[in-house]
């Protein structure tokens, strides 16, 4: 509870200090919106000649773009710092975390706000009523139950494994390259339905780096493209369950990687 | 040539301190390339005729897109807006070089590095397992190189422009995003223009953009040829002359409003 306030007051105090640069705030907002136009009308055109991708009719694919957008926007807002892990590293800032009588990661969680995340959650609900209303989807209740878990469930897996690929660079010193490499995944995950890949794609992204349960999986479930008789349905189901055990993973790999730091002596 | 050459050397000594994430930014274009194959491949089996080519062309013509940003895409914008930003900027300006010559230099240097590290090992990934095709012959392999620097030279001057404008703005890591997308939406780095529809495809036949990806590919995989190249490679030309002036006099006018912060 401790670390709850702590948390909320380190939040506000970088919220004020972002609201210092008003017009970069405007301009990020109108850039991140311009960037995922430019994706949505790419896919679009990608599609419309084709009329559906493996049976991803237009709306669908962008109900699986703005489902994962979406989960990603709380990402974005509060934990996007996590990539500048290697900085605080390498320049010898994170000692100071280590130094105050609180928790290290809490200090750094609070740390950044990134204002960019609320485009991202824009465009992502527009996208999602608008693909909502365009399928004529009619979610049952246990449907709409599931679906904030879902979200939720993909900040933290996108959270998470952020979270543990940035600890490499307690060992090695640099890990950007290596998000950048999950990123790669994600936004590969984003853009098309993962049955149209090869294998070896579909089990790395489902098993090892498993970004197709922020939402290609609940998107089968949640679009009716589920069928019950497959020996893989369960895994429409399965996010939750997923980001638990990567946040325990992360949780483990964090204090693992704290007991072996040893300040860059800056 | 012997600056291009000492501009290489810097860029080989760079990328020889940071060996891992050249590696990695290998592995993130084989994805890459990977994950449009993938898309054509399907959308083929699909309905083979909607393409207007072959699968092999368009298979080629999506990996030669993302080989092509290894090979064009160097970022002196970046470089201008770090300068500016923390101030070394002037130790640039006084060196005894033309500074848009200066930083042209740099991106050719950079780019030989990454199409010799990155581009070339690649696509010869790409030839062995997605059954990338070669130019049908010789001279529409130099046709296709000929484009291929004008495709450079143009992306070049777009960047530069951008970097002249950091003077002003001073940080432009936002528009970048926005803008990046737009060059390879128009560019047609993933989607080739042919497949645009009517209204998008109007206003990208006229824009610069098409110089730096669509152009050189479509060459290299046969679908602009003879006269039509030729056309091509003219368009390419016109918007380079017409870049550079633009680049030099912007650069003339930021020069001139050139703040050095903390100086």
């Amino acid at each position: 509870m401790e670390a709850l306030r702590l948390y909320v007051r380190l939040i506000g105090l970088s919220m004020q200090a972002r609201l210092q640069y008003r017009a970069d705030f405007i301009m990020g907002m109108l850039n991140v919106i311009a960037l995922n136009a430019v994706n949505l009308g790419l896919i679009g055109i990608i599609v419309y000649r084709f009329v559906d991708l493996n049976g991803w009719v237009i709306w669908e694919l962008f109900f699986l773009y703005c489902l994962w957008l979406l989960g990603h926007s709380l990402y974005s807002l509060f934990f996007w710092h996590f990539w500048e892990l290697e900085e605080y590293l390498i320049q010898g800032t994170f000692d100071q975390f280590l130094l105050r009588p609180a928790s290290p990661f809490v200090q750094f969680l609070g740390r950044e706000v990134q204002y960019i995340g609320f485009a991202d959650m824009s465009v992502a609900i527009a996208g999602l009523v608008l693909s909502y209303t365009n399928l004529h989807l009619h979610w049952s209740v246990t449907q709409w139950l599931f679906f904030p878990v879902i979200v939720l469930s993909g900040t933290v897996i996108e959270t998470a494994l952020t979270l543990m690929t940035a600890c490499i660079a307690f060992w090695t010193g640099r890990s950007g390259m290596a998000i950048d490499l999950i990123m790669e995944f994600n936004v590969l995950v984003q853009h098309y339905p993962i049955d149209i890949f090869g294998l070896w794609f579909r089990v790395v992204v489902t098993g090892i780096i498993p970004v197709a349960f922020m939402n290609y999986y609940p998107a089968l479930m949640l679009l009716g493209k589920l069928d019950p008789e497959s020996p893989t349905a369960w895994l429409g189901f399965m996010s939750p369950v997923v980001a638990l055990i990567l946040s325990l993973l992360a949780a483990g790999v964090w204090h693992l990687a704290l007991r072996r730091y040893s300040s860059s002596g800056g | 040539m012997k600056i291009f050459w000492s501009f290489t050397r810097q860029a080989f000594q760079f990328i020889s301190a940071y060996r891992f994430n050249f590696f990695m930014e290998f592995v993130l274009s084989i994805l890459r390339m990977y994950g449009i194959y993938w898309v054509w491949r399907v959308l083929y089996t699909q309905k083979p005729g909607a393409f207007g080519v072959s699968l092999d062309q368009m298979v080629t013509y999506g990996v030669m897109g993302m080989a092509l940003e290894l090979f064009i895409w160097s970022r002196p914008q970046w470089y201008i807006s770090n300068q500016v930003k923390s101030g070394a900027i002037d130790t640039d300006l006084m060196k005894p070089l033309d500074f848009h010559f200066y930083m042209l230099a740099r991106s050719v240097g950079e780019t030989m590095i990454g199409v010799s590290v990155l581009a070339i090992p690649a696509l010869l990934v790409a030839y062995l397992v997605l059954h990338v095709q070669l130019p049908p012959d010789v001279l529409t392999g130099l046709i296709f190189a000929i484009s291929l620097i004008l495709g450079f030279l143009l992306l070049f001057h777009l960047n530069f422009i951008l970097g002249s404008l950091s003077v002003v703005a001073l940080d432009i890591r936002h528009i970048s995003w926005a803008y990046f997308s737009v060059v390879r939406f128009l560019g047609g780095q993933i989607v080739p223009l042919w497949l645009f529809p009517t209204a998008i495809r109007a206003i990208a036949e006229v824009l610069p953009f098409k110089g730096t990806y669509f152009i050189p590919i479509s060459i290299y995989i046969g679908t602009i040829t003879g006269a039509e190249a030729i056309r091509a490679i003219e368009f390419q030309l016109v918007w380079v002359v017409v870049l550079v002036i633009v680049s030099r006099m912007l650069w003339g006018w930021a020069y001139r409003r050139l703040v050095v912060q903390g100086g």
